[in-house]
């Protein structure tokens, strides 16, 4: 009925922490150190990127599914906008979706996104530890 | 059914997008994520349907929406590519000028 503005609602809040995240990392990449970084496991993408791909994966997941309901009728482009909303019964099914469907939904999201983000971070690291211990070698 | 096809145009760009890693301008990795959400999403709903004891997936009836449902499953997934391409294509464009 609603269970996309799950995944919608979520991808605003990961859209205002990826802002600020971005922020913080503009502001420390401005701050002058003299010793080298150190590399730490999942220190190569930034993560301002790692949340522009969730944000990326909530919305486009919502707005496809949105199209859906619309083709349904549930969504309309006129008040209330969701016909749900026309009667209690109904809004009350539909708040019991949202919060069972629709919080799966996003459970599989954020966790097929969490997979993909280790994944890369471990690719990246063994592929840095790799490189180190060819310049261990070639220093020996 | 809308779980399938969503499924199998993931799949389809995932394997574009392998063949053409190169080819970083075409963001054939949005693509592949645009229809991967939408088949998980799907695939929410499907585990909610068999879960109420419906069946998990069902070829005995096909609804009456299903066909323009499977259009738009593909037509705002390449929509959706177009426009997201477009802008970052430009914002790189507008990096380099800079």
């Amino acid at each position: 009925m609603a269970c996309f503005l799950v995944s919608a609602a979520a991808g605003v809040g990961v859209a205002a922490a990826k802002y600020i995240v971005k922020h913080h990392e503009k502001k420390n990449s401005l701050k002058v150190s003299e010793e080298p970084k150190e590399y730490k496991f999942g220190s190569e993408v930034k993560w301002s990127k790692k949340l522009a791909y969730l944000e990326l994966v909530l919305f486009t997941g919502s707005f496809i599914l949105a199209g859906e309901h619309m083709i349904h009728g549930e969504v309309v482009p006129f008040p209330p906008f969701l016909t749900a909303m026309s009667s209690p019964a109904d809004a009350t099914e539909m708040l019991h979706e949202m919060g069972t469907t629709g919080v799966l939904m996003l459970g599989l999201l954020v966790a097929a996104w969490a997979v993909g983000v280790l994944l890369v971070d471990f690719i990246k690291y063994r592929k840095h530890k790799k490189v180190e211990a060819k310049k261990l070698e070639e220093a020996k | 059914m809308y779980f399938l096809i969503a499924l199998g145009l993931a799949i389809l760009a995932a394997v574009l997008w392998f063949f053409f890693r190169d080819r970083k301008a075409l963001h054939l990795d949005i693509l592949a994520i645009i229809f991967g959400a939408a088949a998980l999403m799907w695939f929410g709903d499907c585990i909610m349907s068999a879960a109420g004891g419906e069946p998990f997936i069902s070829f005995d009836e096909v609804r009456e929406f299903d066909g323009w449902i499977s259009l738009w499953t593909f037509g705002g997934g390449i929509f959706l590519w177009v426009v997201l391409s477009f802008i970052l294509n430009n914002r790189q464009k507008a990096k380099e000028v800079k």
